[in-house]
């Protein structure tokens, strides 16, 4: 009988995950054997990392848009249907327009997303570069302000040791910024503070979560002129006064407040009953080397849904999506697991708008910092606009 | 100084220097370096704009070798699935809209061709 994967989710982890199982399965796939259905909420893909870019002005958004389904192999069948039920016992997936997908494999890959309301008046006055809504008016945020403080925030999880999406992102953009309020020629009448809670993964009082860069950060931070100070978690902000207000009981004016805000699960897997993170976050308890979740025999995942301590980020997924193709493969034709996951993450790091840092790190070995390059700019940036679409179609 | 110098030299570094002394005595060196300059250029004089249309080219062909790669596995698999079509089979297979949408998109491309000829 025929075996059937489904996978869940249409962005870069779904994508990649799809197209790296019929490659792996193509001589099953030609005897008829395996059936591969991916399906989304939407039938466009966004490559989420291009909206940064947007929000200095530097893209338009468009470029980071594609049909799903141009994307895909052939061989594999896609629905645009969004899921809303699961059933690990009875092995299906239901969706909104009331459709049942049954699942021999199940890959559930429907990512994050941000949730700015669970920090009062977050919503309201502050801005983020997360999503292309948020970054086009963050874009003109930028374009327009002549003088004042923009303040930098980070939030964590609530749940230990899970990091927010593309952990890099916050460093990445107020140097981004630092560069483009340069070039605006308004850089000295407009002070950029940096932020950082107390409590980041594994690192207490840092600026980052990994140590060895979080060490690193406050002299390049000073050679920037960018003030920096840890130990302040935002909790609430004054809308109407325009005041960052931090669980450690400090406050900060500012004329714009770049946040990366909460991030949780998507609705379908918070409301799955598989999660036991904090807060409702939904992460997906996952077996750090199989990327099994844990307890499900047959149901994989990968990207941001999981609760592994590597970062959300499509640098993480390139690594992860052949470990659970290969597993499914192997689970399929010999019942057994053959690949684990090490924690690899590579990345290029965008340190301002034209210097690149390359880094990579796994479970065992933090991030190294390097001097960022002109060359490694232009490596990140390809990858951004081009390289991405073959990588999300399996072809690198 | 020469002295303490020569003592820290690991086997490895007396290795690299009796390679690169081979390179100066055979004048090859002026080369390597000329071609360290040349790369180093290109990197000075390659800019945002046009690393993004060289990606942008790179992409197409990405793409184009996507579609061809798909298309062709399909139309092989089907082959060995079927027995040669009749003339009427033929007629047959173009009733298919998937078929016919690739017909379309084939005289198109020859369209497309033929305009910038």
């Amino acid at each position: 009988m025929k075996k059937k994967i489904l996978i869940v989710g249409g962005g870069t982890a779904g994508t990649m995950t799809a197209n790296n199982l019929a490659k792996k399965l193509m001589p099953e796939i030609d005897r008829d054997e395996v059936e591969i259905m991916l399906i989304s909420d939407s039938k466009y893909h966004y490559y989420k990392p291009g909206a940064m870019y947007v929000a200095f002005g530097k893209s338009e958004g468009y470029e980071f848009v594609r049909d799903q389904r141009a994307l895909l192999m052939s061989e594999i069948n896609f629905e645009v249907e969004e899921a809303t039920e699961i059933s690990t016992n009875g092995n299906f997936v239901k969706t909104k327009k009331g459709k049942k997908f049954d699942y021999d494999f199940l890959v559930l890959a429907t990512g994050c997303e941000v949730a700015p309301d669970r920090i009062p008046g977050l919503s309201e006055a502050g801005d983020w570069f997360y999503t292309y809504e948020g970054a086009t008016k963050l874009a003109k945020k930028f374009h327009d302000i002549k003088k004042g403080r923009i303040l930098v925030t980070v939030n964590f999880p609530k749940t230990p040791n899970i990091p927010h999406q593309c952990g890099i992102a916050p460093v990445e953009t107020t140097m981004m910024l630092h560069d483009f309020l340069t070039e605006r020629g308004v850089r000295d009448d407009i002070e950029i503070v940096y932020t950082y809670p107390t409590v980041a993964q594994s690192v207490t009082n840092g600026l980052f979560m990994q140590a060895p860069t979080s060490n690193v950060l406050p002299s390049i931070f000073d050679s920037l002129g960018v003030k920096h100070q840890t130990g302040f978690t935002l909790s609430s902000v004054d809308a109407k006064k325009k005041i960052a207000i931090s669980a450690e009981g400090e406050e900060i004016e500012f004329d714009i407040l770049m946040s990366t805000p909460p991030f949780i699960a998507t609705k379908f897997i918070r409301e799955s009953g598989i999660s036991q993170a904090l807060d409702d976050e939904g992460w997906l308890p996952t077996d750090k080397q199989t990327l099994k979740v844990k307890g499900l025999k047959n149901v994989y995942t990968l990207g941001d849904t999981v609760d592994l301590p590597v970062s959300k980020a499509g640098g993480t997924v390139h690594n992860q999506t052949d470990v659970v193709a290969d597993n499914i493969a192997s689970e399929l034709r010999h019942g057994y697991t053959s690949e684990s996951y090490d924690g690899l993450v590579i990345a290029i790091a965008q340190m301002g708008l034209s210097c690149g840092m390359p880094l990579w790190y796994n479970y065992d070995k933090d991030v190294a910092p390097t001097p960022c390059s002109k060359l490694g700019s232009f490596v990140r940036k390809g990858f951004n606009k081009g390289i991405y679409w073959a990588a999300a179609r399996g072809m690198v | 100084m020469s002295e303490k110098v020569e003592v820290l030299k690991t086997k490895e570094m007396q290795e690299l220097e009796a390679k690169m002394t081979m390179l100066i005595q055979t004048g090859r060196i002026d080369n390597l370096i000329d071609l360290m300059a040349v790369i180093s250029d290109n990197i000075e004089m390659t800019t945002q704009p046009m690393v993004e249309k060289m990606i942008h080219t790179v992409d197409n062909l990405a793409t184009a070798g996507f579609i061809t790669e798909n298309a062709v596995r399909y139309a092989k698999r089907e082959t060995a699935k079927n027995e040669v079509p009749s003339l009427f089979g033929i007629l047959k297979l173009m009733k298919d809209e998937e078929t016919r949408k690739g017909l379309a998109f084939m005289l198109n491309l020859t369209k497309g061709i033929g305009k910038q000829l």
